[in-house]
């Protein structure tokens, strides 16, 4: 339910990033580069194929054996902190190049990244989290919770998707 | 079921177990620890009613104020902060909270047989989040900073270049802060209602009271996060210097329009469809019949919202969009019209049908049902595009929304406090007080809003804290000034009554009216744990099933789904309401007040524009989220 | 306030009044004076008319429950037998969805198909003349395209002639309304848009913005004179005129005062050293009925008092009091500018 509210709220930013688009001349404006399209999509890729350890993971904690959870998650955690890592790095260096006071497709452009990377930190988090509660063992409630953040990941992964390539619009036309 | 008949040595045995297990701390503590559903709306219910009487106090002000043209009782900038304020508070903090968290946290899990809602802590965390968020709003006004562009809040007067100073930033940070509250207490909804509700209560058999929950949670689950990101954008613009709403740099103005109103579209609904399960819980029990077109009423209190969400930009007819647009959203406008006069219909034939008992709760609904007319017709009138070009922004427009506001949802409030009244109190409220404050209200508020109709047509627009006397509107203001003490004073003598009938009412008994759900089959006021058996259902009149309720009480001597082993409760499948397992239920707890806590510090933090200490305090709140899931449930 | 201002106040009303009492309306949706404010307000009655019989229909079945509420013999209904439900079925399925549908599909066909072919924004070009209207926070500037006339809260149009007007603004969202000659339009940052304006009958049209604008909102008022095209003509010339020059030793220091002091800073009179457009044009503000936006009327005493002390009658209001100038030189600036015609 609360990924359902997050979700709508991505639906609200991803309908600004168009309402701008469409009243905007020219877009990018005048002075911001067009968004690289390679780099991000393999960024995406890697962030992406940590939903299927994830998926592993679940049911391998769903099956009883703990072990091979707590790796999958582990394997997960390696795909996901790498995008962020590399993510955060571009981010910062694009604000060196545009800043977000600039004007509205700067506004909405670090505001749907900045977003975006804030819940993908909040997974890692979330995974730190549940390696922590794994290595003593499994229970149901530590089930569910690997079952629920499988689910909160496939979430992310899903928005990150949308909003990469929302943004990567800009390089077309 | 009900305690009428004592219980078997066993039964009793087995109650004297249950309450062990769901005892409450007591003192204080107990009631910043507490997760206990109905202890959590009657917290709700009590500051609800507080932030009711600020904002009726605000309104007091303003119609003193515009009782005569070019008076000076308070200054443009104060009355700017008043309509602000008034419409802040009724909605997000009287009405929302008092249908929400304090009826349907006390009543669903009562009318579900559950005995608590699906996520305990998290529900105390809700009451907490907006107790936080209601104090948060109402420090502005102490510092004499309230928010002063309307409850719209239209930029870019709500910009930093036109309001410098701190009051919108409180705007906008108090909105976030509280939808985060009603977000929680959505979610709780939805997964309650689909998963706790007792074996045998299939999606078609729940209360009528339960589907308009639903709609309404689904409601605010995805019309909230649209006003989210519009306040997030909005301190963005005044604290950091984006440029959503900026024209000059690629912005634009009405983006903030239209994110509002795609939420606040939705909201209007949110706010009377839980009046309408409240008003569909009154009506079988007055009349003693089913409602009239049960399953047409059920999916009509779903569509609403549902249709609901399409309309939004009817609010912006004046604004200069295309024809074509506007067109479009006035033929969804109509398309909504057709669930509410449904259900209007319904109501009434129920009424026909059914042996109507004017008791003071059913009055309440009567009036209700008068005024949401005379509100929705006018609503239909605005889908005429021109007319409502013509009075958008008058006084017509807050007749409409009165008429439908008040009238909708505050009314069935009220009925539903006299409803339930004996149900959370155990003692029977005064008839005859009771009838002649419903009276007084249903005058007072007719007088106050019908004449701003009338002034409305005759070009007096909103907001304005004064206006020429030779313009004709003098009179009818009067009129509404004196509705509005009349009102007030109907308020008195509603809380009055409850107050000494509280003191000294009659006892009342498990089911004084004979009502058709289920809270009526445990005692007055229900135990802790609410129902000493998991009840068995086979329809949605389920205190009128008499088979059943005798099963249960065989089951409760057998110890049959008595689940007093631990903190125990069912959980179904969400449409056909089988069993599926038994469930272990948090008891009190700190943290959700803690969280609530660290969550208002991050939101002061913003306010001060200290973002680097907003931001520890959002890893405190991470901190206390750790702690909170530290404990885990024992496996069931 | 003291009883002082309260007195002031109260006695503006007065000779507002007085004028209210002439060929002036007053602001009433429902005394059109011209088709599209016609077109509505017929809407308006055929609805209201609906709707008066909808609302009966109601009330009548609620007092028939009540008349059947004393009825013996009915049994509760916990055996679900549900009496009478087919009749229910059918009141709610015809007036609940049939009837609705009816009627709202008529009232759509009529108002959003008609109706607003007369009252949508007018294609560039298709009238004779345009008036661009700003808004600003607290006042309207009022333009001419095609001359060089400028004016503040007043506008003027020929009777029986369509025009089109553009609102703009200068800062927030405001709202051009003038209900007996059209519905509301808003004026948003960084657009145009526009309405009709047309007259059917000589006459003074009160209007005011309708969109909270912030402290003053409630004192933005705005007149639309119309006037026999000839008078019009006449008054439009009149406007695209500079300032006359100061006759007399008064209005010559009054001159002088505005030029060197802190008037020319906000306001324009065209044809002098004053071309500061902040605040209202004044080249011709003797010529306007009020003051203030329709706040105060525009009489020496009044002007007098406004520039001492602006503040009290409009608090809030972006022009400063000027209480410290001498007595002497507020006569000077009043009279100079009551020659301003």
């Amino acid at each position: 339910m609360l990924i359902a509210s997050e979700a709508t709220l991505f639906g609200a930013f991803i309908g600004t990033y168009f309402y701008f688009r469409f009243r905007a001349p020219q877009w990018p404006p005048d002075g911001i580069p067009e968004p690289r399209v390679v780099v991000p999509l393999i960024l995406l890729a890697v962030l992406l194929a940590g939903s299927i350890p994830m998926h592993l993971a679940s049911q391998a904690a769903s099956a009883g054996r703990v072990g091979a959870a707590r790796l999958f998650v582990l394997a997960a955690l390696a795909l996901q902190a790498g995008y962020f890592a590399w993510a955060v790095h571009d981010f910062s260096a694009q604000l060196q190049m545009f800043d977000i006071t600039r004007d509205a497709y700067s506004s909405i452009y670090y505001v749907l990244l900045g977003a975006a990377l804030a819940h993908v930190a909040l997974g890692i988090l979330f995974d730190l989290w549940l390696l922590g509660k794994l290595v003593r063992g499994l229970t149901t409630y530590r089930l569910h919770a690997t079952q629920a953040i499988a689910f909160y990941w496939h979430a992310v992964n899903v928005i990150a998707l949308v909003v990469t390539l929302t943004l990567l619009t800009a390089a077309i036309g | 079921m009900a305690i009428a008949t004592p219980p078997t040595p066993a039964a009793a045995r087995r109650m004297d177990r249950l309450e062990v297990m769901w005892q409450s701390r007591p003192g204080v503590l107990g009631w910043l620890t507490t997760t206990d559903h109905k202890r959590i709306g009657l917290l709700y219910f009590w500051t609800t009613l507080v932030l009711f009487g600020a904002g009726g106090i605000e309104a007091m002000v303003m119609r003193t104020q515009l009782i005569q043209p070019n008076n000076d009782l308070v200054s443009p900038g104060t009355y700017d902060e008043l309509f602000t304020l008034h419409g802040l508070t009724m909605i997000f903090f009287f009405i929302i909270p008092m249908t929400t968290g304090a009826f349907g946290n006390y009543l669903i899990p009562l009318m579900i047989g559950a005995r608590d809602m699906a996520f305990p802590r998290m529900n105390a965390l809700s009451y907490w989040i907006f107790l936080g968020s209601a104090i948060f709003l109402y420090t502005s006004l102490a510092l004499g900073m309230a928010p002063n562009a309307g409850w719209f809040d239209y930029v870019p007067l709500a910009s930093k270049q036109y309001t410098p100073g701190h009051n919108i930033d409180f705007y906008a940070l108090a909105i976030i802060f509280n939808s985060i509250a009603s977000t929680l207490t959505a979610a709780q909804f939805i997964v309650t209602i689909l998963k706790s509700r007792a074996p045998g209560m299939s999606f078609n058999r729940m209360p009528l009271f339960c589907f308009a929950f639903l709609a309404a949670s689904f409601g605010l689950l995805f019309a909230l996060p649209p006003l989210s990101a519009d306040a997030i954008f909005l301190f963005l613009d005044r604290n950091v210097g984006t440029h959503f709403f900026d024209p000059s740099h690629g912005g634009a103005a009405l983006l903030w329009q239209h994110l509002f109103w795609i939420f606040g579209h939705p909201e209007v609904y949110i706010l009377i469809v839980p009046a309408f399960g409240i008003a569909t819980s009154i009506i079988p029990a007055f009349t003693q019949r089913r409602l009239v077109a049960f399953p047409l009423v059920a999916i009509a209190e779903l569509l609403v919202v549902f249709i609901g969400f399409g309309v939004w930009a009817h609010h912006m007819f004046a604004t200069g969009m295309s024809t074509t647009a506007l067109v479009f959203f006035a033929g969804a406008t109509s398309m909504v019209v057709i669930p509410s006069t449904i259900q209007v219909f319904a109501w009434c034939m129920s009424f026909v049908l059914g042996v109507a008992r004017f008791k003071t709760p059913l009055l309440f609904i009567a009036g209700f049902i008068f005024m949401f007319v005379a509100g929705g017709l006018t609503g239909i009138m605005f889908i005429a595009i021109p007319f409502d070009q013509q009075v958008t922004d008058t006084y017509f427009i807050i007749a409409h929304f009165h008429y439908i506001i008040f009238g909708a949802a505050v009314f069935p409030i009220f009925g539903g406090m006299y409803y339930w009244f004996p149900k959370v109190t155990g003692k029977l409220y005064f008839e005859r007080p009771g009838q002649i404050s419903f009276w007084l209200l249903f005058v007072g508020t007719n007088l106050l809003f019908f004449p701003m109709h009338i002034v409305g047509l005759l070009g007096m627009t909103r907001r304005i804290y004064t206006y020429p006397s030779n313009l004709g509107w003098t009179s009818y203001n009067v009129i509404e000034t004196i509705g509005g003490y009349i009102t007030l004073v109907g308020i008195l003598v509603l809380f009055g009554n409850l107050v000494w009938s509280y003191l000294r009412g009659l006892p009342a008994g498990p089911d004084p009216w004979h009502g058709p759900t289920l809270e009526w089959t445990t005692s007055s006021p229900p135990p802790e744990y609410d129902f000493a058996v998991i009840p068995r259902v086979t329809s949605a009149y389920p205190n009128w099933d008499v088979e059943d309720r005798e099963e249960d009480r065989r089951k409760l001597a057998g110890g049959v789904l008595v689940l007093d082993e631990g903190h125990e409760q069912v959980e179904v499948t969400p449409v056909d309401g089988w069993l599926s397992r038994v469930v272990e239920m948090p008891h009190d707890s700190p943290w959700p007040v803690l969280l609530a806590l660290c969550l208002s510090l991050v939101f002061v933090m913003l306010l001060l524009q200290h973002f680097a200490i907003a931001g520890l305090m959002g890893i405190l709140c991470l901190l206390t989220l750790l702690g909170w899931h530290s404990k885990e449930p024992e496996a069931a | 306030m003291n009883r002082l201002r309260r007195g002031r106040l109260a006695a503006a009303v007065v000779p507002l009044a007085l004028l209210a009492a002439g060929c002036d309306r007053k602001q009433n949706a429902l005394a059109p004076a011209s088709h599209q404010s016609q077109d509505i307000a017929t809407l308006f009655w055929w609805m209201t008319g609906v709707s008066v019989v909808g609302l009966a229909v109601v009330i009548g079945l609620l007092l028939l429950a009540w008349k059947r509420s004393g009825r013996r013999g009915a049994a509760a209904d916990t055996h679900g037998s549900k009496p009478g439900e087919r009749v229910g079925w059918y009141v709610v399925v015809i007036g609940g969805v049939a009837v609705p549908i009816l009627l709202i599909t008529a009232l759509f066909v009529v108002a959003n198909l008609f109706v607003i072919k007369t009252t949508e924004a007018p294609a560039a070009n298709s009238t004779k003349r345009t008036i661009l209207v700003i808004g600003h926070q607290w006042w309207w500037e009022v333009r001419y395209p095609g001359t060089s006339a400028v004016t503040a809260n007043e506008i003027h149009i020929p009777v029986r002639t369509p025009v089109r007007l553009e609102v703009r603004t200068a800062d927030v969202i405001h709202s051009f309304w003038v209900p007996e000659l059209n519905r509301k339009i808003d004026t948003l940052p960084g657009t145009t848009n526009a309405i009709e304006l047309y007259a059917d009958a000589v006459g003074r049209y009160r209007g005011q913005c309708a969109e909270f604008c912030g402290l003053q909102h409630a004192h933005m008022g705005i007149w639309v004179d119309a006037e026999p095209p000839a008078k019009f003509r006449q008054w439009l010339a009149g406007q695209s005129r500079p300032a006359a020059a100061p006759k007399g030793a008064l209005a010559s220091a009054g001159r002088d005062a505005f030029m060197t002091g802190a008037c020319a800073d906000c306001h324009q009179i065209r044809g002098t050293s004053a071309t500061s457009q902040v605040g209202p044009d004044l080249t011709h503000v003797a010529d306007r009925q009020t003051l203030a936006a329709l706040t105060i009327p525009n009489t020496p005493s009044y002007l007098h008092d406004w520039i001492r002390d602006s503040q009290r009658f409009k608090p809030g209001n972006l022009m400063p009091s000027f209480g410290g100038l001498p007595e002497q030189e507020l006569r000077e600036l009043v009279a100079y500018l009551e020659e301003l015609k």
